[in-house]
């Protein structure tokens, strides 16, 4: 009885399992096969024409390493969506921890009036839906010159993303004691020596957590960068989400390839940090 | 009122280099109130889980009041355990937690509350059943604990170091309890610790395991005046031994001859050894003894509040002793004293 | 103490510049536009017409009463399906060796994926040519296309409580895991010697042992499906159309005038949204008063 309820759990996993790859399995098929036509379970012929067509893959007869480097220089939509995304999610990451760090430390270790009421109101973009707060803001941008610049979607990428920032470091300092860096510094060290070797490593396994997140929100962040960008700054979700509309499955499917890719492969390794957070985990629910 | 036999128990978990029980046999009386003695991950606790139904033996049986417990599910076994950190369900009030295992058997809710307000009675905490588990104190939830345990009436009681968690004073408190409760019900119970002192002052036997055997299962008194073996010994505290070789019919050991009759005088093999407790070593400046005495001096006198403990150097070997009080007068360090072992008090072992 | 308290302000004023202005500037702008306050064409005076005609006009009234239905259905069904997989799951597997895995497979896999790429996914293996749709014709369930279920695009919002579900139940998982976890199985254990057979061990140990954290995960859930655009946007239809991507497109309308309409609604949906976190909140400082 034991066993056989053993087996039906370790099938309840397959099943899970498979379920949940079931998605990702769509995408590789749809992305590497040529007319792939209902009822076919399996495509006749791989092909990698959507690649070619995404340019990123030069044409069949000419894949050699110099005709890659042209094709990518030739600066085609999908390496200028990918570009701007790095770029917007590296920039707001780094931003977001900076600007977060003191506020997370006042926070974790200090207690003071009004600290309940700060941090609802920092928390506050995490329960009201984005829509909530960007058009209203759009209509402000436009008039201060922001909407579609470059900075502008920064800056507002900044919204969903500081309230995680900051909970998850205020997390760290909480359990953080500062009496280390008091022995620190009356065994010599100077400012900068204490937060180098004695602040920064006791706190960087919360903050690599908090600069994922960052990343990963920035990066799967479609409406804000959409109406803030106002068409100009295009991403890889802004993209992703104009093809599916359009309807081309090969593409869509290599494009989302594209998309998700680096993600996976982040939160892969970044795994083992994750694991330990809640305050994080509560934020995943909502990439 | 339930017997339980405990017969050549044995489990193993994988990637063990050992057996965590190994061959254990216990009887245990109706009634008797038994300690599971030994040092943590000498598989006591995995004794009791056995008991409950949570781990399965490898192989043997329990067998409470005739019938075996094993093939029985956990929850129909009429075995309750009380865990270390006392486990009150946090979102239940002192009353639910009291009615729990009533209410897992269906019964109205009328009789639960009659029965939980006597339970709290009887652990004397009448007026805290409206009260959440972390209102609580230590000793209170300990308590509620018990109650909650007793409650169904179960055939045995079984507690897993049930004084560890609180202050030395709440614990002489909650001894008693434990001791007068269980008279009172007369619920065959066992208990795990490591503390020998606990076990000492709360058990009418006491099972002494190492590394999974069970090494003897004795009244207290015995631990300490004919301990098993120097292991058994040592683990009940200050006893000194003397290692010693049988001579003729006579006693020789590294600080001389010595008369020794006790019951086992017969079973002891050529090599074995003599331990005496410090308290039982009579000491003085003159020689005022007549047999098993020697002479020795003193390397150092520590005085520790209700005794003062001598170490006395007698040829190679140093012997500790400890007298009441402040001592004897007039003896300070490197002075030479006469020392008597009381024949009595000596046991001898072979291992 | 002052020096403390300069530093303090020092460190708190950036983040909380950014949210003020940027969040609740947005938000205060929005409710003033949704009021009729439009500078841009000339418009000053405050009334409450945005709201009187996306709720009760002639032309609008329909597709918001049905849209506010699809939305409390949406965000209700799949919050409670995927918290029931999520618990079934995590209570059949926690044992086992297989979780720790199956949780790191979670983590990698489904936590980074985009709940716009999930949507994509979902029109591929369950749309009426799909993968599902494919490997039932295989097993000769069915013949053409159309014998499938409109699973993606229909009116029930079936596709966008799939997406839901399929995220949000592995994000479940992962909550209930470490919960699961943290509590150990002695409380179960001392149920079980005390007399609780399986069930009443579920309904009356774990079950209130998790609710907390089970029932915060929820309000996450739900707030967020309430609100959230790209999926309902891709897998939606146009009547019933869910409050988001409504309240969009009479953004996007060129008739400035129904902009107003549009941040009428997002005030709607952010109104709903916070008084349901009120609710809760009241919920459980009532609990905790109470105990």
């Amino acid at each position: 009885m034991n066993t056989n309820l053993k087996k039906i759990n370790i099938y309840a996993i397959y099943l899970g399992a498979f379920i949940l790859i079931l998605p990702l399995i769509a995408f590789f098929i749809n992305a590497f096969s040529f007319r792939w036509f209902y009822p076919q379970l399996v495509p006749k012929e791989l092909s990698l024409q959507a690649w070619v067509r995404l340019k990123l893959i030069p044409k069949i007869d000419n894949r050699s390493f110099d005709n890659f480097l042209e094709l990518w220089l030739s600066n085609p939509t999908i390496i200028k969506a990918l570009l701007n995304s790095l770029t917007i999610g590296l920039i707001v990451t780094i931003a977001s921890i900076i600007i977060a760090l003191p506020a997370a430390r006042v926070l974790g270790l200090l207690n003071f009036r009004f600290k309940k009421i700060i941090i609802f109101i920092m928390i506050s973009p995490t329960i009201l839906p984005p829509i909530a707060f960007v058009l209203g803001l759009n209509i402000n941008f436009i008039s201060l010159g922001l909407s579609g610049s470059f900075f502008g979607v920064c800056l507002v990428h900044l919204v969903p993303i500081m309230p995680y920032v900051v909970l998850t470091m205020t997390g760290i300092f909480a359990n953080y004691n500062p009496d280390f860096e008091h022995q620190a510094r009356t065994l010599g060290a100077n400012k900068f020596k204490t937060f180098y070797l004695i602040t920064l490593p006791a706190i960087a396994p919360g903050m690599v957590v908090a600069a994922l997140f960052a990343f990963l929100v920035s990066w799967s962040q479609y409406l804000l960068t959409f109406l803030i960008g106002a068409g100009k700054i295009m991403t890889l979700p802004l993209l992703v989400f104009s093809t599916a509309s359009s309807g081309n499955p090969a593409l869509t499917a290599a494009l989302s390839i594209v998309f998700i890719f680096p993600t996976i492969l982040i939160l892969f390794f970044a795994s083992k940090f994750v694991t330990g957070d809640s305050s994080a985990k509560y934020g995943l629910g909502k990439l | 009122m339930s017997d339980l036999k405990i017969s050549h128990l044995y489990k193993n978990f994988s990637g063990m280099d050992r057996p965590v029980v190994n061959n254990v046999n216990l009887n245990i009386k109706a009634g008797e109130l038994v300690a599971l003695l030994g040092p943590s991950g000498c598989g006591k606790t995995t004794i009791l889980k056995m008991i409950t139904g949570l781990f399965q033996p490898d192989s043997g049986d329990i067998i409470l009041d005739n019938t075996s417990l094993l093939p029985i599910v956990t929850e129909k076994r009429d075995v309750v355990m009380v865990f270390q950190n006392y486990l009150l369900f946090p979102y239940m009030n002192v009353n639910e937690n009291v009615g729990f295992a009533l209410k897992m058997k269906g019964i109205n809710k009328d009789k639960i509350d009659e029965k939980v307000k006597d339970m709290l009675e009887l652990v004397k905490l009448p007026d805290i059943g409206g009260r959440k588990p972390k209102q609580l104190s230590g000793g209170q939830q300990q308590r509620v604990a018990l109650a909650r345990a007793l409650i169904s009436k179960p055939k045995l009681l079984l507690l897993d170091e049930p004084l560890s968690n609180l202050d030395a004073h709440l614990r002489d408190e909650m001894r008693e309890l434990i001791i007068t409760i269980q008279q009172k019900l007369k619920v065959t119970t066992i208990f795990v610790t490591h503390d020998q002192e606990e076990a000492v002052l709360l058990a009418d036997k006491i099972a002494l395991i190492f590394d999974g055997k069970l090494q003897s299962y004795a009244p207290p008194k015995e631990y300490y005046e004919c301990p098993i073996n120097e292991r058994a010994a040592r683990f009940f505290g200050g006893v000194n031994f003397l290692k010693s070789t049988i001579n003729n019919l006579n006693i020789e050991t590294e600080i001389g001859l010595i008369i020794y009759n006790q019951k086992n005088k017969n079973d002891l093999l050529d090599n074995h050894l003599l331990a005496i407790r410090p308290e039982n070593i009579k000491i003085s400046k003159d020689n005022i003894f007549q047999k098993n005495c020697f002479s020795g001096i003193i390397t150092s006198i520590i005085f520790s509040g209700t005794n003062t403990r001598y170490k006395i150097k007698i040829k190679d070997t140093i012997l500790e002793c400890s007298v009441q009080s402040l001592g004897i007068k007039g003896i300070s360090e490197n002075d030479k004293v006469f020392i008597y072992l009381p024949e009595d008090k000596l046991w001898g072992m072979n291992e | 103490m002052s020096g403390d308290r300069l530093k303090i302000i020092l460190s708190l004023t950036s983040p909380l510049l950014i949210i003020i202005t940027l969040f609740f500037g947005g938000i205060f702008y929005g409710l003033l536009q949704s009021l009729g306050y439009q500078p841009a064409i000339q418009k000053y005076d405050i009334n409450f017409d945005a709201y009187y005609n996306v709720m009760f006009s002639e032309r609008y009234a329909k597709l918001f009463w049905t849209g506010l239905g699809l939305n409390l259905w949406v965000s209700f069904v799949s919050t409670f399906l995927a918290a029931a997989f999520a618990l079934f799951g995590a209570l059949a597997i926690r044992k086992t060796f297989f979780a720790k895995t199956f949780c790191n497979f979670i983590y990698s896999l489904n936590l980074p994926m985009p709940h716009l790429v999930v949507a994509i996914g979902m029109i591929f293996v369950f749309s009426q040519s799909g993968l599902l749709a494919r490997m039932s014709s295989q097993v000769g369930l069915i013949g053409s296309p159309s014998d499938f279920p409109i699973l993606v695009k229909d009116k029930y919002g079936l596709g966008i409580i799939l997406t839901y579900v399929w995220k949000e139940s592995a994000f479940f998982f992962i909550i209930l895991m470490s919960v699961l976890q943290s509590l150990g199985e002695n409380f179960e254990e001392l149920a079980q010697s005390l007399g609780a057979n399986k069930w009443q061990r579920f309904r009356y140990v774990i079950l209130p042992l998790i609710m907390p954290s089970l029932f915060s995960a929820s309000i996450i859930v739900f707030a967020f499906s309430f609100g959230a655009y790209e999926v309902p946007a891709l897998l939606g239809i146009s009547y019933p159309q869910m409050l988001p991507v409504m309240a969009f497109e009479f953004f996007l309308n060129p008739d400035l005038n129904a902009r107003s309409e549009g941040m009428a609604l997002s005030i709607i949906i952010a109104m709903i949204v916070m008084i349901l976190v009120i609710i809760y909140f009241w919920l459980i400082q009532s609990k905790i008063r109470k105990n």
